[in-house]
């Protein structure tokens, strides 16, 4: 920004891209004069309370809010005076329209965040760039792009009815997998939510194993998870449709990037004869799983803080889902491979 | 320490969510709240709702949900090495050492020595152990090496009465390569039929009054 002070004002008055582009072509040149003017006073531009004056003895003396309260001879308005934003949300026309979720008084506000996950921090630091050269392919200037194949089916004009008609579907599955993009600066693989998940069939017969599964799990994320129900009527199982039989929840953001970090460098080590996560995991488009029995769930140091709160025999297992931004499997176990999750085994896809 | 979540959790009841909100078509219907309630056309024997109303959607408001989210502490953590780091967690403990974690754990610290199951032996009283009873091992071993034990059972009986010095000689005379790969295959192609599943309950049955006489 230094050199465009030695620009003249008209100069200065273009948008910054067109400066740029010709400071390639010409080099500006500096001048003394316009160096000295140029030298201008940030003082008012920095508006911090560190550079105010302290106050004197006398005037802290003089200030006793305390002393205005107590004077005070009428009470303040009570809560039934204060704004409180509308229950509904009824349309963008309505007269009474919420607050926007970033306001303090927002029935739907979040505070946070209040840390910065140190996960987080080496992925942005190290990682993201690390992924990102790894895979690096180089592709000669002039190369044309590759073209993605066509995998929908053609219909093979037989009939005269095949005229515009849609693409069929490929067989036997109604849906496509995914391709794989290459890693690039653009798409590097991220972590996108943790979803964990616990079945309590027992929970049919005895809903104390429900509210034990939820606090386990409200101990372990720290947020209100979710009740399931039963999609399957099986007599022999004794489940039926609707039965609430078990515990979800979904983590994101830099909850999710926390979770992991526990996982990885707290409650796996602390497995007995721990191998790592086997390397078959995985949907074939970027998301992978693995469970913990419940024996593992007293590993973590939430619930092992207050292990014998809870009911003996009573703590589920869970699953654990990762959902991640790569279209590939390798490539999300590469991302989870440099977050420190072992895999063993053999490798499917 | 020692406390539960501090938010409240209810017992959920058992019934299905239908049969939960028993009474609602009436109560509702005759409310002025913004709730959607199903058309008069449902018969009358039919007195359940689908959902319960708070989870109702209506076209015309949106209920805006206050999250509920229960207190979270900010901890340090003290990984086994010394290095901390602070977390955001529902445990109330302050501080959080931790002795076995991925700091002090072979699976990711492959390179540190000192992580290594190394057997101290110095005195060789394991091995001497080892040399009396072998390994368990020796137990699920093939036929192989019991043909090969017998082999050097003969030899060494062979050994013994032809001479000490014959044996020795014997040994460090090179064996003719052909012959070996020869006892190579035939070693390899004997099957043990108690390996393979093969003999029958008669021949066991034989086998066993053989042992004991």
């Amino acid at each position: 920004m230094a050199s465009l002070r030695g620009l003249s004002r008209p100069a200065r008055s273009l948008p910054l891209s067109q400066l740029c582009r010709r400071t390639y072509t010409t080099t500006p040149t500096r001048c003394a004069s316009s160096e000295a003017a140029a030298a201008p006073d940030l003082n008012e531009l920095e508006n911090t309370t560190l550079t105010h004056e302290q106050l004197r003895p006398e005037e802290k003396k003089l200030f006793r809010p305390w002393k205005r309260a107590a004077d005070r001879t009428t009470q303040l308005p009570g809560q039934k005076y204060k704004y409180h934003p509308p229950k509904y949300n009824r349309g963008p026309l309505h007269p009474i329209q919420s607050p926007p979720a970033s306001d303090p008084v927002a029935r739907d506000f979040v505070p946070g965040p209040f840390n910065l996950p140190r996960l987080k921090q080496t992925f942005q630091s190290t990682i993201a760039s690390d992924i990102m050269t790894l895979t690096y392919k180089h592709v000669p200037p002039g190369t044309p792009p590759k073209e993605t194949p066509q995998r929908l089916r053609e219909w093979d004009d037989s009939s005269p009815y095949h005229k515009n008609r849609g693409l069929r579907g490929p067989r036997g599955a109604p849906v496509l997998p995914l391709l794989e993009r290459d890693i690039t600066f653009n798409n590097i693989p991220e972590i996108k939510e943790i979803t964990i998940a616990t079945y309590v069939p027992e929970a049919i017969k005895n809903p104390y194993n429900l509210i034990v599964a939820r606090s386990v799990m409200l101990a372990l994320t720290g947020t209100m998870p979710e009740i399931t129900k039963t999609k399957a009527n099986v007599a022999q199982w004794g489940i039926r449709n609707g039965d609430k039989a078990g515990v979800k929840t979904t983590l994101y953001g830099n909850a999710a990037y926390e979770f992991l970090d526990r996982c990885v460098h707290l409650v796996f080590p602390r497995i007995k004869d721990w191998q790592g996560i086997k390397a078959t995991t995985g949907d074939s488009s970027g998301n992978l799983s693995w469970g913990f029995t419940p024996e593992e769930m007293k590993l973590f140091p939430e619930v092992e803080v207050n292990y014998w709160l809870y009911p003996a025999r009573m703590i589920p297992g869970c699953r654990i889902f990762v959902k991640t931004t790569a279209t590939s499997d390798r490539q999300a176990r590469l991302l989870l491979q440099t977050f420190g999750v072992p895999f063993y085994g053999p490798i499917r896809n | 320490m020692g406390k539960l979540p501090s938010t409240l959790l209810r017992r959920p009841s058992l019934a299905p969510s239908g049969a939960a909100a028993g009474s609602c078509l009436l109560a509702s219907s005759s409310s002025p709240s913004p709730t959607y309630t199903p058309r008069a056309t449902t018969l009358p024997s039919q007195t359940q709702c689908l959902l319960p109303q708070h989870n109702q959607q209506v076209r015309h408001a949106t209920f805006v949900l206050r999250s509920r989210r229960p207190y979270q502490f900010t901890q340090l953590v003290q990984l086994s090495d010394g290095s901390t780091f602070a977390v955001r967690t529902t445990s109330p403990v302050g501080l959080y050492r931790s002795a076995r974690d991925s700091r002090n754990s072979i699976l990711w610290q492959p390179s540190n020595k000192t992580l290594r199951n190394v057997e101290m032996d110095e005195a060789g009283k394991l091995a001497a152990f080892r040399e009396r009873y072998g390994t368990s091992w020796d137990l699920t071993a093939p036929a192989a090496r019991a043909g090969e034990e017998e082999g050097v059972e003969g030899g060494a009986a062979d050994g013994k009465e032809e001479g000490a010095a014959a044996a020795a000689k014997e040994a460090a005379a090179p064996e003719d390569p052909f012959d070996s790969l020869v006892d190579l295959i035939s070693a390899y192609a004997t099957t043990d039929k108690t390996v393979q599943g093969g003999i029958s309950a008669k021949e066991q049955s034989k086998m066993d009054r053989s042992k004991k006489k």
